[in-house]
């Protein structure tokens, strides 16, 4: 339901915001009919352009008097889209595109105002912009609110009131560490009325280990992390020290830059450690295949290809992949671009598996370490240091050096990336042809139109292509920092302030707050890739404190929240649903790192693997309790609750999740044995409160889920439930025990079965309620 | 799964009483299938459903429906440079191509005398229903690729596959299943492995994907009541979660909330309607033996039979994989097996279909993700390597012209050389059976106007049609 939204706001988008703002803005309202009406025949694509004329450029739609500015009647561009004549109108019929009434008469309005023309907002580097102005002051609590509380104020919107605090701390908790919060927090908050009291927490939840696992869940989707090859038989391979490394950096509150730098070169970092050869696992996390037959010639160019759409998509919110065959349609990428930014992975020493890639489990993907966590390396020097000590006792000895021997037996194997000292040859293939060797040789480069990453007399490298990316003098830092600005505000509000996270090209969505992003963008940059620092600022705003409830003139007026004047209220994402089911059952185990682990998962649902043919076996031992973002990631059978709730294969980048809402995540709450157990779990810990009446065990069961109490309303109904399941369960107690079996957790003898299976039915009801799965 | 019209139009009148202000375009951006009926009005619609008999890991069409008397007379000779010479070739690599006659022997059946191996006797009375294609190419040599492209369109993952696409341009007549459903079974050389992208909705909302049905275990994933828990306590538990979401909605309404009602209530039903649906005990005697279908077993001839009670159902794309079919080696060995796995129930499916009147407007299409090379490979007795350049397919129902062939390879069964017809030509004619305009139907999706058949030329194949 929320993608098919998504699709159909597409549509939408121009109408409303022109609507909105009443002066013509070139971005806003002309570039984007142009885009999507014009620029397949006659924008960047040499090839495919028609009558030789560009419609992308400003030179391109003055010349021939395509346009003349100020002057609609003489401007061959309105004689075309006006005429009724099937050999003259633009578009023409055949190519299924047409003008409404309301972009010609925007294309007719433009060229009588004098056809402004700006560049293509994505590629202007962020400018410093003042902070505007607003009618009520009290209401800022800083810049964010200033520029929120403008716009809103320019449409005579006013934003609604802040959200209460209860479901304030519980936004906060989900958004910063993907849990809810714990009652012992809720009540001290509930009770806090120091001034700074939600600057409190916000400082806890950011110092939380779990702040780390929930920024890792989103760079996860962006960077493709799974433990699969992809291809074929999908065997496993080795590589959760990355994400291991991710949540560290994260907790660590690594500067993006050095963020970067350490994934896409760290093994070219002058003494890489470790932990930046871990890193740089990030160059080996795509697909790949030793299928029996499989050319090495046509996959590392895959493997190339699929490179350049990662690193242009995560970072640079471009869509270069597009021009892997032709040049970009709509983007000023030639195919030229696509190969010399191909040629900086050219150097990636992988082709050992062609030959040595077994179907074992996990299978073999030279170059690998094995390694040891940085938690488990700090513990080990402990342990060692203690050793040295001469003097102390041989039990003690002994004990120390079990318990080294414990540590050394966690090491796992990684994939890393090691430089070639020759990098392969990169060709331009034309058409995207593996097999055409007339391609012209190219050098590592960054897109032409972009500049250069500014080397001279030697090779580029990958350390280059992250410098660049990321150096904050220069547009294309600036530009890096503005597509991040934008998801780090989609992850606290719902939607980016550009609506399209992966597409920051000329099919991409226009800003609804251009000036705010850039001042994200810059501020992100002078905060020196401060990532906690910047989320913070982002949580401290009014903006992000209002009330989710819309008010009816923000919804006729804005009914999708492009102008931020409402918190954004929408289904969490699926690690959340199960992290958040678990904890509130109090079975969650919330160590952090580890190898991927194997939650309940319906019998024979990797039937259809072979090479080998896979048999499941879930864990037996508290890791069936871990988070989501620890469980395998099975690309081509990604676990079904996991998939039910809309989390991707990861096979391509992925900047944003749909958010739907069917009847397979229905079933998927409803009767997948990690939510059973998870309902019997939370019933066992409402029937061992402090308190017998029936009021206050569900009073306490909606603390833990939903962060407030029961309505009477809400009471009766699951009273009303309650009754008939114990009945029911009187009257067959066989089937009692048989419920509160679900699951490996314990059973504990000293409760009294029947009760037990019917609050395990009210506890069913509230882990499967619209609120509790949902992020207010 | 899509919600039913009730649904739909109830959500419009809650929409419209429950005192939230909505805009028109607020409404019309949510109520999605508005937007997705518009694909069915194109054309006349020949047909209204499709099953597709996927026969995994590439059947020869050397074997099967392309008979190559030349390829017999050159057979142990050297492959001629001139046909293999810049292509791409698989596992044969390196290796000496040497052509290898055909290893089955051919017979002429029906009125227009359709040439059927000796592989396929009961396919072989299907001659005058089906129309056998034999100039299909494909651009993917190897398993996982090639049945990437055959069902989007392209090997870029995160596609919608044809049956996602069929489900969100027709919706789904169904009330209580899903309109979209995938049937797998093996047998045959080692099965190919099927990821389950192949029926993946891609970039369209979630409820096209296909969902798998089981044949043993849970059919659908958690589609069973927990232990300890009759239907009766489920339903009480539903409606209570029903109860309490309608609570929340008076409180702080919010359209999710009535899709998550609607979906609980789909869930509910599907509860009971698939597995009633699996359950072929109230199949006749005869029908199981016109399969050979035995109950549970998870064979493709109870795949078939399923497949006729879905398409009974109204379930838009059924989609079955067989998955033994990839005979580098011992092919005379492995194509009896498949054949004796999947023949007659093929032709049973056909028949029984016709038999009900169903045959008119369902299109039925048999064929694998390629073809066989006409080459010699050895992997434990003769066989073949995958191959992308002509390979053979058929067509049945839907307005498609029984008893006839269409296209042909060379001489040797190597490139298709007349009347070619291109994976993304195959799409676009089943959409026009559909009813739909492959040029016409498309979503934006990361700026460009995605379509099934890509950006490339396509055409929908009308001489095979009534």
């Amino acid at each position: 339901m929320a993608r098919s939204s998504a699709i159909f706001l597409i549509f939408l988008s121009a109408t409303t915001l022109a609507c909105l703002g009443a002066e013509l803005d070139f971005n806003r309202d002309i570039r984007p009919i142009l885009s999507n009406n014009c620029i397949f025949c006659h924008g960047p694509d040499e090839e495919e352009r028609k009558a030789g004329l560009r419609l992308d450029t400003r030179e391109g739609i003055l010349q021939d008097n395509v346009v003349i500015p100020g002057d609609t009647d003489n401007s061959l561009l309105i004689k075309r889209i006006d005429s009724n004549d099937p050999d003259e109108q633009m578009p023409p019929p055949e190519s299924a595109k047409a003008l409404t009434a309301e972009e010609r008469a925007l294309l007719h309005q433009w060229i009588a105002e004098g056809a402004a023309w700006e560049d293509h907002w994505a590629y202007v580097a962020p400018k410093p912009v003042p902070v505007p102005e607003v009618k009520r002051k009290d209401w800022p609590l800083g810049a964010v609110d200033h520029f929120i509380l403008a716009r809103l104020e320019e449409e005579a919107l006013p934003p609604v009131a802040e959200a209460d605090r209860a479901t304030l701390l519980r936004r906060l908790s989900f958004d910063l560490t993907g849990l809810p919060p714990s009652v012992e927090l809720l009540d001290r908050f509930l009770q806090d009325s120091r001034p700074d009291a939600y600057e409190q927490v916000v400082d806890e939840l950011l110092g939380s280990e779990h702040f780390g696992e929930r920024m890792a869940m989103y760079w996860l989707d962006l960077v493709r992390y799974a433990d699969t090859v992809g291809y074929h038989g999908d065997q496993d391979h080795q590589i959760s020290p990355y994400r291991d490394w991710v949540i560290d950096a994260f907790n660590e509150n690594m500067p993006f830059d050095a963020f970067t730098k350490a994934q896409l070169a760290g093994d070219l970092l002058p003494e890489a450690t470790v932990d930046d050869k871990i890193a740089s696992g990030y160059n080996r996390l795509l697909q790949t295949s030793h299928e029996g037959g499989v050319q090495p010639k046509e996959y590392l160019a895959i493997y190339a290809a699929d490179r350049v759409r990662n690193v242009s998509a995560v970072w640079m919110g471009g869509t270069l992949g597009c021009a892997q065959c032709h040049d970009h349609k709509y983007d000023p990428y030639t195919l030229q671009d696509f190969y010399t930014m191909a040629a900086f992975f050219a150097d990636i020493d992988e082709e050992q598996h062609f030959k040595d890639g077994t179907n074992d489990l996990p299978t073999r993907r030279a170059p690998e370490i094995d390694v040891l966590s940085r938690r488990d390396r700090e513990a080990l020097a402990r342990v060692e240091k203690a050793l040295e000590d001469g003097a102390i006792a041989p039990d003690k000895r002994a004990r120390l050096a079990q318990r080294r021997d414990a540590i050394l037996a966690n090491k796992r194997r990684t994939m890393i990336t090691v430089a070639k000292k020759t990098p392969r040859v990169t060709r331009v293939l034309p058409r995207g042809n593996w097999l055409d060797d007339s391609g012209e040789i190219v050098a590592p480069a960054v897109p032409a139109f972009m500049g250069t990453v500014g080397v001279k007399g030697r090779r580029p490298t990958r350390l280059d292509l992250a410098h660049w990316l990321t150096d904050g003098s220069r547009d294309s830092g600036k530009q890096t920092a503005r597509v991040f600005a934008n998801r780090f505000w989609y992850l606290l509000f719902g939607r980016g302030l550009s609506a399209s996270l992966e597409d920051f090209g000329g099919q991409g969505s226009v800003p609804d707050h251009p000036e705010l992003l850039d001042y994200l963008a810059l501020a992100f940059v002078d905060d020196d890739w401060d990532v906690k620092a910047f989320l913070k600022d982002l949580v401290m705003s009014r903006t992000y404190r209002l009330s989710s409830q819309a008010t009816p003139a923000l919804l006729e007026k804005d009914p999708d929240n492009r102008l931020f004047g409402r918190q954004a209220r929408h289904r969490m994402p699926a690690e959340m649903i199960r992290d958040a089911a678990l904890d509130m059952a109090g079975l969650l185990d919330k160590h952090i790192g580890g190898a991927s682990v194997k939650p309940y998962q319906p019998e024979g649902y990797y039937r259809h693997l072979n090479f080998p043919q896979r048999r499941y076996h879930h864990h037996e031992d508290a890791r069936q309790w871990r988070r989501g973002l620890y469980v395998h990631w099975q690309r081509q059978f990604l676990h079904p609750m996991l998939r039910a709730f809309d989390a991707p294969s990861r096979e391509e980048c992925s900047a944003e999740r749909p958010r739907s809402n069917t009847p397979t995540a229905a079933l998927t709450l409803l009767n997948d044995p990690t939510f059973v157990e998870a309902a019997r779990a939370l019933a066992e810990r409402l029937l061992r409160g402090d308190r017998q009446e029936f009021e206050a065990r569900l009073a306490q069961g909606f603390r833990l889920a939903l962060s407030r109490g029961p309505t009477t309303v809400e009471e009766d109904l699951l009273r009303t439930l309650y009754q008939h399941e114990q009945e029911h369960y009187q009257k067959h107690p066989q089937d009692a025990r048989a419920l509160i079996q679900t699951g490996q957790a314990a059973v504990a003898d000293d409760l009294d079965p029947v009760e037990w299976a019917a609050w395990t039915a009210v506890a069913r009801a509230l882990l499967n309620l619209d609120e509790t799965i949902t992020r207010h | 799964m899509n919600l039913s019209l009730a649904d739909t139009l109830n959500r419009r009148a809650f929409l419209a009483h429950s005192g939230v202000g909505l805009g028109a375009a607020a409404l019309s951006s949510m109520l999605h299938r508005d937007a997705v009926g518009k694909a069915v009005s194109h054309l006349a619609p020949r047909a209204k459903r499709v099953i597709f008999l996927c026969m995994a890991g590439g059947p020869s069409h050397l074997e099967t429906f392309d008979y190559k008397p030349e390829l017999a007379r050159q057979h142990g000779k050297p492959m001629p440079d001139s046909f293999t010479k810049g292509q791409p070739i698989a596992q044969l690599q390196g290796k000496p191509l040497t052509c290898q006659g055909p290893m089955a022997s051919f017979r002429r059946y029906g009125q227009a005398g359709l040439e059927v191996s000796d592989y396929l006797p009961w396919q072989a009375k299907l001659a005058d229903d089906i129309c056998v294609v034999k100039s299909l190419v494909t651009e993917q040599i190897n398993h996982d690729p090639a049945h990437t492209f055959m069902n989007t369109g392209t090997v870029i993952s995160g596609r919608p596959s044809m049956g996602a696409w069929v489900n969100y341009g027709l919706g789904s007549a169904a009330d209580d299943l899903p309109g979209f459903v995938v049937l797998t079974s093996v047998g045959g050389r080692n099965p190919q492995p099927i990821a389950s992208r192949q029926w993946s909705a891609g970039f369209l909302p979630s409820r096209f994907q296909g969902v798998e049905f089981n044949a043993s275990g849970d059919p659908v994933h958690y589609v069973r009541n927990p232990k300890g828990v009759t239907t009766p306590q489920q339903r009480r538990l539903v409606d209570t979660i029903q109860a309490l979401n309608r609570e929340r909605f008076a409180a702080a309404p919010h359209p999710e909330i009535e899709t998550r009602i609607a979906a609980y209530e789909m869930a509910f039903r599907m509860q009971a309607s698939v597995p009633e649906l699996m359950d072929l005990s109230d199949e006749p005697a005869s029908a199981l033996e016109l399969y050979g279908a035995t109950p549970g077993d998870g064979s493709f001839a109870s795949n078939c039979l399923l497949a006729r009670r879905l398409a009974e159902r109204g379930v838009r794309f059924i989609h079955l994989y067989h998955r033994g079919w990839d005979h580098h080696g011992d092919l005379d060995r492995y194509m009896k097996i498949c054949a004796g796995h999947t023949d007659r129930a093929t032709w049973a499916l056909v028949t029984d279909l016709k038999a009900r009147g169903l045959l008119d407007d369902t299109l039925v299409i048999w064929g694998g993700e390629f073809g066989r090379t006409p080459m010699f490979q050895g992997k434990g007795g003769p066989g073949r390597d995958h191959h992308i350049k002509g390979f053979s397919m058929w067509l049945a129902g839907g307005g498609v012209r029984g008893g006839q062939s269409y296209g042909n390879t060379d001489e040797l069964g190597y490139h298709a050389a007349e009347n070619v017809v291109h994976v993304r030509d195959l799409h676009a004619t089943m959409l026009r059976v559909l009813g739909i305009d492959h040029h016409r139907f498309s979503v934006p999706f990361q700026g460009l106007d995605m379509r099934l058949t890509g950006v490339e030329q396509a055409r929908a194949v009308t001489d095979i049609l009534l």
